[in-house]
């Protein structure tokens, strides 16, 4: 652990991983050198830099191998559980149950990017007219319709209301093609009225009671949706034991988050870090295991931070994030350009924030659910994200669009006019399709032009 | 100023009369982008010309949108931040399957109706609720039974008099407006059969009768989002090309009207009468699930002897751009995709050789 951490191609891999094998490493039964996922078709890790840790190599194959756990599941007995949109609640209900997995379908929304367009999933949506206008998720329907990703689950849910109009335009059409959805009910997250009953949320922020109550009824009904499905009582030590097992999964993510983005050398690339947070949403379909890669990552990370090395120069501009990126190799370009990441909204903070152990578990799930970003105002989103870069110490802020995402076209204006408003940083929006190649000159230079802003400002 | 702006049939004009305001759907022209009101790209041109009719036009006391599309939904928060007039963002529930989803949109008329008092408006005896009710459903079935006697362009334009400043009081209206349980038609049960929240109000000419196609005309339906006023002179170019719209299934025609009022219910709690009206009739394609809408449609082409569907659609819109795919294959009838983004100068003439190149296949 003495050598110097760095970003590697996947060419260095092959050599690196060469060499912990001489070493001992001892890999879980998924391991393997990753060249092998390239083989299977994960074209764009061809383009990647990588961070050269066992534990992040740990963590890619985990990440890469999930369709494999899915039908390993599947030939086991277990019960399949499809989770759409919520990001983050309604598998912490489905893992407190015996035998029972939940993934998202949604995460399809990766796959062109990863294969690079050779699934094809992309052509067979366009073939049902949801062409590029929609947001990339609509890869989701067409892993629905060819069926050579994740198996078809037994049971899908799906959230609506204050949700985006991609995901909830292609969930019904996915319905409509003969897989039926149990749809519930997230109503747009309001301030409560000065005499109205209000309760806090994970997160800082307000709702009326009565939401609450609203989505506490609704996540009961998915709840017996669940129990109907397995066979099983989802009883509230079953849930608070599932609840008990996120929050380790969020207090492992809080601590690699705070050291990442506060260290004086980064110690892990926003890659990698992009990663291990899309680990809490649903675990990967293996929420153990998942704990485990974390805690290996965690462990790695603090080596890192105690002997002052990391993987990017000291004197990197620290940008926070919002939005996730289609195209992982964004995360890449941005550290290329003398960035790192400091600090993070990919659309799914309440996925990392700790789900209340004081409350009884619905109520707690409730309050979660409702501290969706994306289910309350743009302000209120905004509002967070000030808090966070000042906690990280960020020094600019990407706001990434989503192409063809309905809440990218408002958004942007609203959490860029109150960053700088409060903050007086510099704001940049780009928009990063599943493949950035045609347009990296572009992106690279308006990232340039930000750290360079960044670094300008600090003379000042 | 008492105009009260809205956006969305899901808000009913009634329940803001009622409180003595004048509610206004607004009826809007095409705005161009416009980057410092924070309507970038990527915006349908519908979303995009309400921020600009709200942003740039005569101000109203106060503006209530909906949740029924994420656009209009971050669209409030953006007029919020940049308009002097209040704004309210109605929760309109996705779902309609449960209690639980009705007693929302419930509760929040409720709210909506302390935002109208506190702008200065009057709550409504149970009564005087009822009454203006009963104006309105007396004004919407005088139109639907004037449908056949005018053009596309006329119903259009007098629905949206009907959800505009005007009210119910407009010359179609043959009958005085009724009293509670009194010369109206009857409430019909639910659908055995159907989503659950099938229209209770007997929709089409002379209340249900299959109508009759008008001479020299092909019988078509036309279905959609909201029409801007500039889709007038569409609505004409189909009648110059030789169809006669006998279905306006668009937002802005009698497919977001509300279903007949409960008549009991209207004498014991009017205002559950109007939610459950409006959020248990009108079918849409953003509700989840929405084979309610293809239920809907599907009875209506049939009693109109519909032989082609045009489908309006904004680029931009994925609620009803993700469901032409959908109608196409579910339809019995040829369906013609009506894109239009509002920005290209010209699209007037694409339409128009669509429209007249899908009648001639037609005749």
């Amino acid at each position: 652990m003495n050598r110097t951490a760095r970003r590697i191609t996947l060419n260095e891999w092959d050599r690196r991983y060469a060499e912990l094998c001489a070493a001992g490493l001892r890999e879980p039964d998924y391991g393997g050198p990753l060249r092998r996922h390239v083989d299977d078709g994960d074209l764009r890790l061809l383009k990647l830099r990588m961070d050269d840790s066992a534990a992040s190599l740990r963590l890619w194959n985990f990440l890469l191998t999930e369709e494999e756990r899915l039908h390993r599941a599947r030939a086991e007995g277990k019960r399949i559980v499809g989770v759409m949109k919520d990001l983050g609640t309604v598998p912490v209900m489905a893992y407190a149950l015996p035998e029972c997995v939940a993934f998202y379908p949604d995460g399809a929304w990766w796959i062109p990017c990863v294969m690079e367009r050779s699934a094809g999933l992309l052509d067979v949506a366009d073939s049902l007219g949801i062409d590029d206008s929609f947001c990339p998720v609509r890869a989701m329907l067409g892993a629905f319709v060819n069926e050579a990703h994740f198996p078809i689950p037994e049971m899908l849910t799906c959230s609506v209301g204050a949700t985006c109009d991609d995901v909830s335009a292609i969930a019904q059409r996915i319905e409509a093609l003969g897989f039926p959805i149990l749809w519930w009910e997230i109503p747009h997250r309001r301030r409560p009225d000065p005499e109205e009953a209000a309760v806090e949320l994970p997160g800082e922020f307000r709702a009326p009671q009565s939401q609450v109550a609203l989505v506490r009824s609704e996540l009961q009904r998915v709840g017996r949706a669940l129990e109907a499905l397995t066979g099983q009582r989802l009883t509230q030590r079953r849930l608070s034991a599932g609840i008990a097992r996120a929050n380790r999964v969020r207090r492992c993510l809080a601590e690699i988050r705070r050291l990442a983005f506060t260290a004086s050398a980064c110690p892990l690339p926003a890659l990698e870090m992009l990663i291990a947070e899309m680990l809490a949403i649903h675990f990967c379909s293996d929420q153990q295991e998942a704990i485990c890669v974390l805690e290996e990552l965690l462990e790695e990370v603090r080596h890192r931070v105690d002997a002052g090395t990391g993987v990017l120069p000291t004197d990197a501009a620290g940008v926070f994030w919002v939005n996730p990126v289609a195209d992982l190799r964004v995360m890449n370009l941005l550290e290329d350009a003398g960035g790192r990441v400091c600090g993070t909204d990919y659309l799914f903070c309440h996925a990392l924030d700790p789900i209340p152990e004081d409350l009884p578990p619905m109520e707690a799930l409730a309050r979660t659910a409702l501290a969706d970003p994306m289910v309350g105002s743009s302000a209120d989103r905004a509002g967070r994200i000030c808090e966070d870069v000042r906690r990280f110490g960020a020094e600019a802020v990407v706001i990434s669009h989503v192409p063809g995402a309905s809440h990218c076209a408002m958004e942007g204006a609203v959490i860029g006019e109150i960053v700088r408003t409060r903050l007086g940083i510099p704001v940049l929006e780009i928009e990063v399709p599943p493949i950035t190649d045609s347009m990296e000159p572009t992106l690279r230079t308006r990232l340039e032009a930000l750290v360079e802003t960044v670094v300008n400002r600090r003379r000042r | 100023m008492t105009t009260v702006a809205y956006s969305s049939p899901f808000v009913p004009a009634e329940w803001i009369a009622a409180h003595g305001l004048r509610p206004s759907r607004l009826q809007l022209r095409p705005a161009r982008c416009e980057p410092a009101a924070g309507v970038v790209r990527e915006v349908c041109p519908y979303t995009r010309a309400f921020v600009g009719a709200v942003l740039s036009g005569p101000a109203s006391l106060a503006v209530v949108m909906t949740t029924t599309c994420d656009q209009m939904r971050h669209a409030a928060e953006l007029i919020e931040r940049r308009a002097d007039q209040p704004v309210f963002l109605l929760n309109v529930p996705s779902t309609w399957q449960t209690a639980a989803a009705g007693e929302l949109y419930l509760e929040e008329l409720r709210r909506l109706g302390r935002f109208l008092v506190q702008l200065g408006g009057t709550a409504p005896s149970p009564g005087d609720l009822a009454n203006v009710m009963l104006a309105y459903e007396s004004a919407r079935t005088s139109l639907q039974d004037a449908r056949e006697s005018m053009s596309a362009r006329q119903f259009a334009e007098a629905v949206g008099a009907i959800d505009g400043c005007q009210g119910p009081s407009r010359s179609w209206k043959t009958a005085p407006p009724g009293r509670a349980g009194l010369d109206v038609p009857a409430f019909q049960e639910p659908h055995p059969s159907g989503w659950g929240y099938r229209p209770t109000r007997q929709r089409g000419p002379a209340h249900g009768q299959a109508a009759r196609p008008a001479a020299g005309g092909i019988p078509l339906g036309l279905v959609g989002g909201p029409l801007l006023m500039s889709d007038c002179a569409m609505l004409d170019l189909i009648e110059q090309a030789g169809g006669r719209v006998v279905l306006d299934a668009t937002e802005s025609g009698e497919r977001t009207m509300p279903g007949a009022f409960d008549r009991r219910a209207i004498r014991d709690d009017p205002l559950q009468a109007l939610a459950d009206a409006y959020f248990g009739t009108i079918p849409d394609v953003w509700r989840r699930p929405n084979d309610g809408f293809y239920e809907w449609l599907g009875h209506e082409l049939r009693a109109r002897q519909v032989r082609g569907v045009l489908l309006r659609r904004y680029i931009w819109c994925d609620l009803w751009h993700a469901e032409l795919h959908r109608l196409r294959e579910w339809s019995p009838f040829p369906v013609l995709d009506l894109d239009a983004c509002h920005d290209e100068n010209g699209s007037p003439g694409r339409t128009a050789g669509r429209i007249e190149a899908f009648l001639e296949m037609l005749a």
